[in-house]
């Protein structure tokens, strides 16, 4: 005991019972603590997974590899306490009445071009506006239409309206229908509803800016505007506040020598540049696809090894294929669309700087969008648009299977 | 208290000594005083700088907005220069920041690394410690500085911040195709789950033994029956050899120091000698399954 030689009477078995004690209460205190934290935990998943049900907050548990639609358009509204607009009964009165005068159509240039002849009687005309257009942008027919002339282009709306419709047919045709697909899965249509969903200004709002969740922009760390800068992302030049999926490197993107066009591909090999930046852009843009299909990584990816499209088991990962031509549609439409269309303030001017578009705008955290139709009305073969692609972006080779 | 019997010898030596009550059960409650000396001023001073530069550039981020600051604090980040300025030194605003930050902080750790140093030497010690911290040293000087120097970028090293380092984790293991495939990855994850292990289970066993006394390890070890020597007891019945006193610090040192030399060889590694660790994984045959998404991939 030659330390303790100064202690005083009793102060060591003092000591050793003060640790024993406190051992004591070490151990219980572990234990309760234990079972305290993983009550709380289990009760707080289960009551957020209620919580998110109930308000619709979650895709479908189960990833949706079929292509089937969780959500339909009515579905959709009706989550948000709304429903499908209809036309008015001004516009329908005066309807019957333009078509009791007009049996035949007498400017429609734009759906009997893509759909054939049927689209020169009125009454065809007028089952596809009051299908298509007045629930998809949330109007009735008076918000495009003078209703003592359903012909006139006297309001700006219409004329905006034309060139959306063109874009329609011209993504579908271009991108939509060549979307690779396994056999048996449907296949959807864009319609107004698909990227309006109901609503006639959803997207150039200031709303976009400041609340960029809202729109299916920030992902997973909500990137700041540094984030952006310092990663080298810009819009036409400037830095947006959020990650938007298009960018101007992408919007250069060109295809290879091979005749592929690869937006984000980063994992390195002997030749890449140095640098992590474009990691950064990358993981940015899939945490955006992340919230915008409501999907996890695996749905498009093996874990394993991002690069490839087929899995451990050799199942071929048709979502990743899709999602990159996706990225392609994307592309497309911020270059040769978006700045094509007309300004609903001044018609003859086009808008310029439409906001971006990104996987959100239609997939609303769903893999097939809720104002996708699976109605099916074939095209007239051969046409040719009306309005021209500033820039040709080439149709990307699609991977497949076994190649 | 108790606590000061077992103290008295060392409370001489010093003459100011405070004690922090409220640590009582968890630490030792005397507090102070600090040796500083040189390394340990140089230590400090440069630390406070790259805290300070630190600080700037996150707060010229939030625009000096206290509130904005604690709410994005866990994002905020002070990147390292652009790709395109490769190994120069870059504009404050463009990765300067770092690039200060980053000096400072590694002059920080060599300093404090010099300061263990001498005061070991000082107290007539093995410099243990101070190698023990140099494992270390040589994890953070491979990430910061020897791999971005090798890659002839400073953009490869991680941000300073909170996200920023969760980030890298990632970013790194996704350009360079599977950090997991790393073999040296695999090693140092063997070191850090062997370290921790070594520690649950060396903690463990000396509260066990609490009650036979052993928080007074100078006297036990000098009787039988006490708590090392029943702690000895203990791990030759479940593991069939001993574990002695000396044995457990020598398998926690070399645990510990293994984690961090096999993550710098591994970080090392990654681009000069190989760039894709998955296609690594394929050609040692180490990927799951019939290696479906072994290349040729698309
Ligand atoms: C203009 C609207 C629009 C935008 C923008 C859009 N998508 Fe789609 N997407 C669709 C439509 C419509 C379908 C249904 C196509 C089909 O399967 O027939 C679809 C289908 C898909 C599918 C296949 C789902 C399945 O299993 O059928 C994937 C994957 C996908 N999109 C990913 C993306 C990603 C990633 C982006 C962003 C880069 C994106 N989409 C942007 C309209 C859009
Ligand atoms: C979002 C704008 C918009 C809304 C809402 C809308 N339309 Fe139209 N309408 C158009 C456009 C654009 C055309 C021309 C289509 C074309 O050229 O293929 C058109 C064409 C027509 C025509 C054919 C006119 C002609 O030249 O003979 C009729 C009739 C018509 N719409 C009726 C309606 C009715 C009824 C409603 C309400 C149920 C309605 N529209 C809602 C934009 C709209
Ligand atoms: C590829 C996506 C997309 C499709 C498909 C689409 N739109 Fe749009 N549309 C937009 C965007 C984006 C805006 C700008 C919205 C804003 O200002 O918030 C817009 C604006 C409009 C506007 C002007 C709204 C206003 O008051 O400023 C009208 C009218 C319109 N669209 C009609 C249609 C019609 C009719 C269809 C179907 C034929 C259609 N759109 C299909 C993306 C689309
Ligand atoms: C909607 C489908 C989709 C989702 C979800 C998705 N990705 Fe991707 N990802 C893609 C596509 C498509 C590409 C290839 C783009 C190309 O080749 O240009 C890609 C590319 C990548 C690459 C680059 C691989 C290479 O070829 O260098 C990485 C890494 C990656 N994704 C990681 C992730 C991570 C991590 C997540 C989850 C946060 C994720 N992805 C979620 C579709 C997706």
């Amino acid at each position: 005991m030659s330390v303790h030689e100064g202690a005083p009477p009793g102060a060591v078995a003092k000591y050793d019972e003060l640790q024993r004690s406190i051992l004591r209460g070490e151990l219980v205190g572990l234990v309760a603590g234990t079972i305290m934290a993983l009550g709380a935990v289990i009760a707080i998943s289960l009551a957020l997974t209620d919580v998110r049900n109930e308000f619709g907050l979650r895709a479908d548990f189960a990833y949706n590899y079929a292509g089937v639609q969780q959500v339909d358009f009515v579905k959709y509204l009706a989550r948000q306490g709304k429903q499908p607009a209809q036309p008015s009964a001004e516009a329908l009165q005066a309807y019957s009445e333009w078509v009791a005068k007009n049996p035949k159509t007498v400017n429609v240039q734009v759906l009997n071009k893509y759909l054939g002849e049927k689209y020169n009687e009125t009454a065809n005309v007028f089952t596809y506006m009051a299908a298509y257009f007045t629930p998809g942008v949330g109007q009735s027919c008076e918000y495009c239409h003078n209703l003592q002339n359903f012909a006139a282009y006297e309001k700006p709306q219409k004329t905006v309206a034309k060139a959306m419709l063109i874009m329609q047919f011209e993504l579908q045709k271009k991108w939509v229908n060549t979307i690779p697909r396994p056999e048996g899965q449907p296949l959807y249509h864009i319609k107004c509803a698909t990227c309006h969903n109901g609503q006639a200004k959803f997207w150039n709002t200031s709303l976009k800016a400041s609340n960029p969740e809202l729109f299916g922009i920030a992902g997973g760390g909500n990137p700041t505007p540094y984030d952006m800068r310092n990663v080298g992302i810009t819009l036409n030049g400037v830095t947006p506040s959020s990650y938007e999926v298009v960018d101007d490197q992408y919007l250069a993107a060109r295809q290879d020598a091979d005749g592929n066009i690869n937006f984000y591909q980063v994992t390195a090999n002997k030749d890449t540049p140095a640098g992590l930046n474009a990691t950064y852009r990358n993981q940015y843009a899939m945490y955006h696809q992340n919230t915008a299909l409501g999907v996890g990584c695996d749905f498009c990816h093996y874990g394993g090894y991002f690069k490839s499209y087929v899995t451990a088991d050799g199942t071929f990962k048709w979502p990743k294929t899709q999602a990159r031509h996706m990225q392609a549609m994307m592309q497309d439409i911020a270059i040769n669309w978006f700045p094509q269309m007309p300004s609903v303030e001044n018609p003859n001017q086009l808008q310029n700087y439409y906001a971006q578009p990104n996987c959100y705008m239609c997939h609303r955290g769903y893999v097939v969008p809720p104002g996708a139709y699976s109605f099916n009305e074939p095209f007239v073969p051969g046409v040719v648009s009306d309005i021209k692609p500033l820039v040709d972006l080439p149709l990307l080779k699609p991977i497949l299977p076994n190649q | 208290m108790a606590t000061e019997v077992y103290r008295e010898p060392f409370e001489r030596r010093t003459k100011t000594v405070r004690y922090l009550k409220f640590l009582e059960g968890l630490a030792d409650t005397q507090i102070g005083p600090i040796y500083l000396g040189m390394w340990g001023a140089l230590a400090f001073f440069s630390y406070l700088l790259c805290v300070f530069i630190t600080l700037i550039g996150w707060g010229e981020q939030v625009g000096w907005n206290p509130i904005r600051f604690l709410r994005e604090l866990p994002v905020l980040t002070l990147y390292p220069p652009p790709p395109s300025y490769g190994l120069q030194i870059a504009p404050l605003r463009e990765g300067g920041y770092w690039q200060l930050a980053t000096l400072f902080l590694t002059l920080t750790l060599v300093f404090w690394t010099i300061r263990i140093w001498t005061r070991a030497t000082a107290n007539r010690l093995r410099p243990m410690v101070p190698i023990a911290f140099s494992a270390a040293l040589f994890l953070y000087a491979a990430i910061y500085i020897i791999h971005p120097i090798w890659m002839n970028s400073w953009n490869e090293a991680p941000g300073h911040g909170l996200a920023a380092i969760l980030l890298w984790t990632n970013h790194f293991s996704v350009k360079y195709g599977n950090f997991y495939y790393n073999p040296f990855h695999m090693v140092s994850i063997f070191g850090l789950l062997g370290s921790t292990l070594l520690l649950a289970m060396h903690g463990a066993t000396i509260l066990a033994t609490l009650a036979y006394n052993s928080h007074r390890e100078v006297d036990e070890i000098e009787s039988s029956d006490e708590g090392t020597h029943r702690a000895q007891l203990l791990w030759r019945w479940v593991m069939g050899f001993n574990a002695t006193a000396h044995s457990i610090h020598v398998w926690a040192l070399g645990f510990a120091t293994l984690t961090a030399v096999a993550g710098a060889i591994g970080v090392l590694t990654s681009g000069p000698f190989e760039p894709n660790w998955y296609l690594w994984g394929c050609r040692a045959g180490i990927t799951p399954g019939i290696q479906a998404s072994c290349p040729p991939v698309p």
